[in-house]
Parts: structure tokens; sequence; C-alpha cells
């Protein structure tokens, strides 16, 4: 099957090569300009053709949570978000801690032909802390990565054995690094907003500790860590220092942590609540200069849908996480690239090559025998965020109403569409 | 509103004589000044009521009780009004049971004052008998209301307006009728 | 010349107005952020003849006829709620108390969806008090009902601090206003919505407020607000004090290691006869109650004549008529 994707304006994380017209074959890319029979054209329109985005860290409740979101529906609402690939997180019920539960991820997934679903496994079973999963068999199953995302690994002995089996299977494990007696049952970050309101406060130190342990085991042991939703400054600093010293650690950060501060919760809508916590403005900005520095690896959503029902609940009893992942990319570019706080090509690296690297895959570029994962942005359109339109079951957002740029128009996965955004992108 | 003075009713030495003759009345109906007093209800009833007291006692020689009620939280009109109401204190210093009340007011109209009155005054206690003495009666009764004691009839239309003035609110004094310009 | 002896004069009429409508324009209470100065002496005044009307033998007025006040009590009260309760009967409106504690509450069930199922009954305003901070907030979003907090988890109880200030200013010998005056708060400030009302209450008023208490419990963070000071010495606190207003200690914060044991609160933070000798010679004691006897004061404290405990609880029903009043008169 050859396809041909004209007037594209080509960009990829290492090169922008200008308007061409892209040759996509038997799910590779064959290259531009090439000339020749295809079977299928397609009008880019001159619109950025790019990478697929690949997010290390996408929550899709199956099994067990298919009332908030499932495969079927998360893998659709990559897509529309432009991402090919995604890992998906473990904390599911039952939790992904048995071999026949990723290989039963991975067929269903395969059947769905949406986005593709690189499945995580549990560190621990049950999510528990206590003992360890067999990483090998999750290893064959499929699961390319470990992780008991959602609930920090308390015992330092345990995470100790953890990365030393992961580094000989060649696994890489993502912490969610946060300390649980420093957290407590905060619900926001604690500061001057959470006082003044009277909710139990989630200090930034709880999440700086942490990192040191995770990084520092790290170190001791060589295993590949990822540090998930760094959230705050002083544990980015952490993440630096052990950076400078060469430790084989990796950090993420969240869209959300990107753009929103605690001074949101003015409104008291657990619509904002999420672990780690939104944090300060002083935590964004340095945050985003950590960016800029080359510090941070790869941008993760974090996408963690729930109902709107749990939402609506109290501050208290409202479960943590915000659902993200269609609205990624315009908040990002909307926010950050067209304030100039941010470069295209970096956002793209950290969507694309970045989070290839943490996971030692193959890098994602637009050269030719790459596998044809592409997403088509229309950057220059202001559209109203319509959270009734969203493909994941959530459809409720905290920027819904919001005008923003940069939405992906289409996304193909090896080669075949599997997302086109319905009608015309209607300007504000 | 804008309001626009259409004619003088009463001078400041008509009202004058007005409330002299009421409290002449007050006193015979009453067959004097024993067990009296004069409640005025908020807020031109009250200096009303005090000038009253004091003719009472010129003539009698006795002074009645004074009281001052306010009537905002038994109004039924209030959905009506622009503003928050203003509450205002009751001062009522003595026992209103088997007393002799006259409540005064400078202008009865609707009566839907004088009843809350009644009712807020009832509230406090059983009196003997309750009157009811106004300084203008403009017609347009909504309840079954008269006042026993009146210092002048006036009809006027729906689209007019009395103003009633007196030196210690308005700095100065008089019966206005005014007009509200269309 | 008709001469009244009490001189009338009406107040300027345009502030007049622009006061009437902001209090026209207020829907809810939920925290007393917004409100002016001279709001709370409109809702004070309007207390005083509220007070006046619950003196006479026949305790009710026809004010709210035909309203229905809601009482949404998530979290249990006896006292606030019966004085809500009193507050709305007393002008003659409606309750209906919905008592949506853990027992009849499934956890989990949607605050939106018990709050849809109740307002199918029409009440035009509730009374709300619940264990976690925002829940009045939140509710304003599902109803056309008016809300009225009566305590939200640590951070907020309007009308306490409403019926607290009320209190003081009347029985505080000489009492003309509120400024210069100075409000000492001692015990657990961290947990408590109380004294975070009362805060934003005197010092719009002109008041200063110090904080006092263990460090555990005392959260630097609070320094934040306009004319507050932080101490860890009771006495400091008291020192010039118009009015000490002790907090409860519960017993969970000892186990949950925020205090080592209620002897050492007692001994470091107990407001007592010697502490008081440092506050001003009128001072007043305040404690929102239930006090715990001996332990935030000192039985010979509490029982003093300087103690207005008992009249705060008393203050607690004509301040919330007004609240109630002010809220609701001519919305229907």
């Amino acid at each position: 099957m050859r396809t041909i994707i004209k007037n594209a304006h080509l960009i990829d994380a290492t090169k922008d090569y200008g308007n061409a017209d892209l040759y996509l074959k038997d799910g590779n890319i064959e290259g531009t300009d090439l000339g020749g029979d295809v079977d299928e054209t397609l009008d880019a329109g001159g619109n950025v053709l790019t990478p697929a985005f690949i997010d290390l860290h996408t929550h899709l409740r199956e099994p067990g949570g298919e009332v908030k979101e499932d495969l079927k529906s998360g893998l659709a609402a990559a897509a529309a978000g432009g991402f090919g690939t995604v890992i998906s997180m473990a904390n599911t019920k039952p939790t992904v801690d048995e071999a026949g539960i990723v290989s039963e991820l991975v067929a269903k997934a395969e059947a769905i032909d949406q986005a593709r679903l690189r499945p995580s496994a549990a560190l621990s079973h049950g999510l528990s802390g206590k003992t360890l999963t067999d990483f090998a068999a999750l290893k064959a199953a499929g699961a390319v990565m470990i992780t008991d995302d959602g609930i920090p690994v308390e015992d330092s002995h345990l995470m100790r054995r953890a990365c030393e089996y992961a580094r000989e299977l060649g696994l890489v494990i993502q912490t969610h690094s946060e300390d649980p007696s420093l957290r407590q049952d905060g619900v926001m970050n604690e500061g001057v907003v959470s006082q003044r309101l009277g909710l139990p406060g989630n200090p930034a130190s709880a999440e700086a500790i942490m990192i040191f342990r995770d990084c520092e085991i790290a170190a001791m042991t060589g295993a590949r860590v990822h540090i998930a939703h760094v959230s705050s400054k002083r544990g980015m600093q952490v993440v630096e220092w052990f950076k400078e010293q060469g430790a084989p650690v990796t950090a993420e950060v969240t869209p959300h942590h990107l753009t929103l501060n605690d001074s949101v919760f003015e409104e008291f809508d657990p619509i904002y609540k999420v672990a780690p916590p939104l944090r300060t403005q002083e935590d964004v900005d340095y945050l985003l200069d950590a960016v800029n520095r080359g510090v941070v690896d790869s941008i993760g959503t974090d996408h963690a849908p729930h109902t709107r029902a749990e939402k609506d609940l109290d501050m208290l009893q409202a479960p943590f996480g915000i659902g993200n992942i269609e609205v990624s990319f315009p908040l990002l570019y909307t926010e950050l690239v067209e304030t100039g706080k941010l470069e295209l090509s970096l956002l793209l690296k950290l969507l694309q090559t970045g989070p290839a690297n943490v996971m030692n895959w193959d890098a994602p570029t637009l050269e030719p025998g790459k596998p044809a994962d592409l997403t088509l942005l229309e950057l220059k359109t202001a559209q109203k965020v319509d959270a009734k339109i969203f493909k994941s079951k959530a459809k409720f957002s905290p920027w819904d109403g919001q005008s923003l740029k940069g939405w992906p128009i289409m996304t193909f996965v090896a080669g075949k569409k599997v997302f086109e955004r319905e009608g015309v992108l209607e300007p504000v | 509103m804008n309001l626009k003075h259409k004619a003088t009713l009463m001078d400041s030495v008509e009202m004058g004589r007005a409330l002299t003759r009421i409290a002449h009345e007050i006193i015979e109906q009453n067959k004097g000044a024993e067990n009296l007093a004069l409640v005025g209800i908020h807020t031109r009833g009250v200096p009303i009521a005090e000038h009253l007291a004091n003719l009472i006692e010129t003539f009698e020689g006795v002074t009645p009780q004074v009281g001052k009620l306010d009537i905002t939280l038994y109004r039924d009109d209030l959905t009506e009004i622009a503003l928050q109401p203003v509450v205002k204190k009751t001062e009522v210093p003595f026992d209103v049971e088997g007393m002799r009340i006259v409540l005064i007011d400078d202008v009865l109209y609707t009566g839907r004052t004088a009843r809350a009155a009644l009712d807020a005054l009832i509230d406090m206690g059983r009196p003997a008998v309750i009157q009811y003495a106004v300084l203008v009666d403009r017609g347009h009764r909504e309840l079954p209301i008269r006042a026993d004691y009146v210092g002048k009839n006036m009809p006027t239309s729906k689209h007019e307006v009395i103003k009633v003035q007196l030196e210690s609110i308005d700095g100065e004094e008089g019966v206005e009728l005014m007009e509200v310009a269309r | 010349m008709i001469k009244g002896s009490t001189p009338v004069t009406l107040a300027d009429p345009a502030a007049e107005k622009a006061k009437d409508e902001t209090q026209r324009k207020r829907k809810h209470l939920l925290d007393l952020a917004d409100w002016t100065k001279e709001e709370v002496e409109a809702l004070f005044n309007t207390a005083d003849v509220m007070a006046q009307v619950m003196e006479r033998t026949i305790k009710k007025v026809p004010a709210l006829q035909g309203f229905t006040v809601g009482t949404l009590f998530f979290e249990n009260s006896t006292r606030t709620k019966l004085s809500f309760e009193r507050a709305a009967r007393a002008q003659s409106a409606d309750v209906m108390s919905f008592a949506a504690g853990a027992s009849s509450l499934a956890k989990g069930e949607s605050l939106k969806d018990t709050l849809r199922t109740i307002d199918a009954m029409q009440s035009d305003l509730y009374v709300v008090r619940h264990a976690v901070a925002g829940v009045p907030y939140q509710l304003t979003r599902w109803t056309d009902a008016a809300i009225v907090n009566a305590g939200d988890g640590r951070r907020a109880h309007p009308t306490q601090a409403l019926l607290d200030a009320y209190t003081f200013s009347k029985n505080f010998a000489d009492f003309d206003s509120f400024e210069g005056k100075k409000l000492a708060i001692v015990g657990d400030v961290m947990h408590s919505r109380v004294a975070r009302s009362n805060i934003e209450l005197w010092t719009k008023l002109g008041a200063e407020v110090t904080l006092c208490g263990p460090s555990t419990l005392l959260p630097r963070e609070l320094e934040q607000f306009q004319n507050v000071t932080l101490t860890n010495s009771v006495y400091e606190a008291a020192e010039g004090a118009h009015t000490v207003m002790a907090l409860r200690l519960q017993n969970e914060r000892m186990g949950a290691g925020l205090l080592p044991s209620i002897a050492e609160y007692q001994a470091r933070y107990q407001v007592t006869e010697e502490v008081m000798a440092y506050a001003h010679d009128n001072a007043l004691i305040m404690h929102p109650g239930p006090m715990n006897r001996d332990v935030e004061l000192s039985g010979t404290v509490a029982d003093s004549g300087r103690s207005v405990i008992e009249k705060q609880v008393a203050n607690g029903v004509p301040v919330r008529m007004a609240v109630l009043y002010t809220l609701l008169v001519g919305k229907k």
C-alpha cells in the first residue's frame, strides 16, 4: 500500500525539512517527492506533518476501570491528541502484575487499531510495595516498563532489588516519587494558598525526598530510573544534581504542571486535584526553565480520566487525576510555544525523541525506513476546547471552553490513518 | 424616581394647628391621658408622636408614654422595594398589656403599614385599645383600615406622592404634593 | 415647629444606595472575604433588632414567611444546627432538616446527586456544614438556592466569627469600635475554621489578631494575612489583648503526632488567671465551644465574670436571624 501526503510542512525533532510530499509504503516512510503511482492520496494543506507523539505515561483504566476509560476510548483519545504510541500504567483492577493480563492487553489493543499500546507492568504485586512481580515473564508478554505509578514504593530495600533486577533485564523503572508520610492526606500543594483555603497540603519536600531516594538507588544499582511527573523546583533540583553526577536517571514533566499553578483551587473544583499537586508559579517557572536547559527528558501526559461524578465529590474524596491527552499538545503549543517560552523543536523533541531515548527505542524521525507513525498539526486556527466531543470517556476538562491552537487533524499509525478531525476547525 | 413639585398642601403653621387639634381629640376620646401611650411608626411617625406627647402634657399635665415602632420585619411588600431594607430598633419601654395605645404615622395610604404596625404591636402583648392617628389621609385603601384621628384628608391620584417634611429629619417643615415626572 | 427629641438623620443617599446595592446582590454567605465593614455593621444593627424580638414573649416575626430554609449538615453538630433552625423559625420560615451525616449518605454518593435530590423540595436557602473545605462553593454550582456556610473543613465558619465579634461589641466595656483592638486566638489554629473566619472578620473591622499555639499547630503561612502576628508564647499573645479566644483541642491531634500530650499543652498554652493578667483590664474571654474544661481554659477563667462564652451561644440566634434576613428578604 503506497500513500502520498501532499503539501506537508515536514518537521521532526532533528530537522525542519520544509514543504514536500511525503510517501509512505507498507507502513513505513518511503521518502519525499519521489513520484510514481500511489494507492491513496491525502492533502496536508500546508500543515505541519511530524512523527506521532509518544506518551510514556497514560492511564487507560483497563482492566477494571472501564467506566472511566477503556483501551478503545483511551487509544482513540491518544490518536486524537496526536499520539501514536502510549505506555499504559499498571494501577488497574486487577493490577497488571501477571503476564496473562499483559498479553490480553496487547492482543486487545492490536485489534482496536488506534494508537499503539505498550503496556507497563507493576513493580510489586497488587501495588502493595511488598513482593516483586515476575519482570521477565511480564517483559516476555509485552511489558516495556516496570512501574507502581500511582503508589510510591515505600520500602527502599524493595526498590533496590527491583532496580537490580530491572537492570539485568534491560527494563526501565518509572517512579511515582512522593514520601507518603509527608504527603499525608494533602489534596493540593502545601503553601500559602492551601493555608488560606484551609485544605490539607502536600509539601514539595515530600517529592524532593523521594526523588532523592529513587535517584540514589538508581546511581547505586545502575538501573535506568525514569522520574515521573516532577512537579516542583525542589524536586527538579534534586534530579539535576544527580544528572550532573551521571546517575542513570531521566525526568518527565506533565502538561498541567507546566501551565497551571495552585491558585486554581480558589474555585474549589476537584477537577484540578492531581498527584503530585499543582504547585506555585515559582515551581512552574522553574520546571519550564529546566525544560529549556535540557534537564527534562520527556513530557508525559499522565492522562488520568475519572467520571464526572467522582470529580464532583468533595475535595478529600474526589480521586486524583486530570484527563488531558487530547488537549496536551494544543495546550503546550498555545501557552508555551506561541508565547515564546518554548521552541517548537524542543517541544517536539520532548514528545518524540526524548521519550524514545528514555526507553532506548529507535528515535522517531521522518527519515526513510522509519515507521509511518505521523500526526498532522494545524497550527494556525485557534479553536475552543469542547470536551463533549472528546474521544475519551471523560468528557470534561479544566480547559473546556479555552481557545487553543495547534490541533492535531490527522494521525497515522504504521501508515494507516487512525484519526481525522471531524469538520473544519472553526476559528474563534 | 423623578419627582416634580405640584403644590404645598400644608405649611408649618397649618401642620401645627392640625396636631394641636388631634392632641385634644386624643384626650377627649380617651377621657384623659391615663394609661395612654403614643407609638410612632418609624420614621416620620416618631417625631410626630413626640410632639403630640408634649402637647398632651401641656394640655393635661400628664405625659403619655412614647414608643418607637419599626415595622420592617412585618411588611408584606418587600419584594417591591429595590434595596435591602434597613431594620431599625423598636423602642417601646413600657408594657403594652392593658394600655390604651395610639399608633402615629405621617401618611395613611394603602393601609399596609398600619396593618404591619398592628401585628407588631400585638406580638408585644395585649393592649386594651389600639387607635390610629395620621397627619394626612390620602385615600386608596387596599385593606379595611381607617384612622381614628386625621390631620387632613387629601384625595390624591396614584401618580402623586405626598411628602411630609419634618424639621428634625428633613430640615424643613411642610406637606408637599409631588408628581412622578413622566 | 414639630420637635422630636430623637435626632433622626438619614445617611448620605449615595453611600446608602451603594451599600444597599452590595447587599442586594449578595446571594450566599460562604465566607466573609468580600464583606465590607459597613455591611458587617449593618448586619450587627439588624442583629440588635432580632435580639430584641427574642426578648419578647412572642419570639416571632413574619419577616421570612413563605421561605423554606433547609439544613444540610454532613458533619454533626447540635448547637449550630439548632441555632440556625431557631433563627429561621423565629422569622416564620419553614425548616427542612436533611440528615446528610454518614448514615444516610452512602460514602461516594456525589454531592451533586445528593443536592439534586434534596433540591426537588425547593428550599430557598441551605445551611451547609461539611468536613471538607470548599463544599459550599461546589454546591452553589448545582442549585439556585442560597447557600450559608455553617462550617466547611478547616476553612471558614462565617456566622461563628460574626457572633464572636458581635458578642465583643455588646460586652466590652465602653465599646466604640474595633479599630485598634487586639484579638488573641490560642490553640489549634491550623485546623480551626473559627480561627480563619475570625482573622478575616476582625482584621477587616480594623482590629489586630495574634495567633498563638505550638509550632506544629501554627502554620507560618498565616502570617500572610494583614495585621496578623504569630507567637508561641501565650503570655505574649495575651499582652494587651481585648479578647482572648481559646480554641478547642481535639484528642486526634495527639495521635497524629502533632502534640506530645495534653499535659504539655496545658502547661504551655492553657489560658489561666496568670495569663489573663497580661491582658487588657476589661478583656473578655471567648471559646467557640464545646470547651474542654481545664484544658484550653482553666476552670476559674471559664467561670469568671469576664467569660462571655454563654453569651456567644445566645448571640448566635440573633446574628443568624440577621444573616437569614439579609440574604432572603425581598427575594421572592
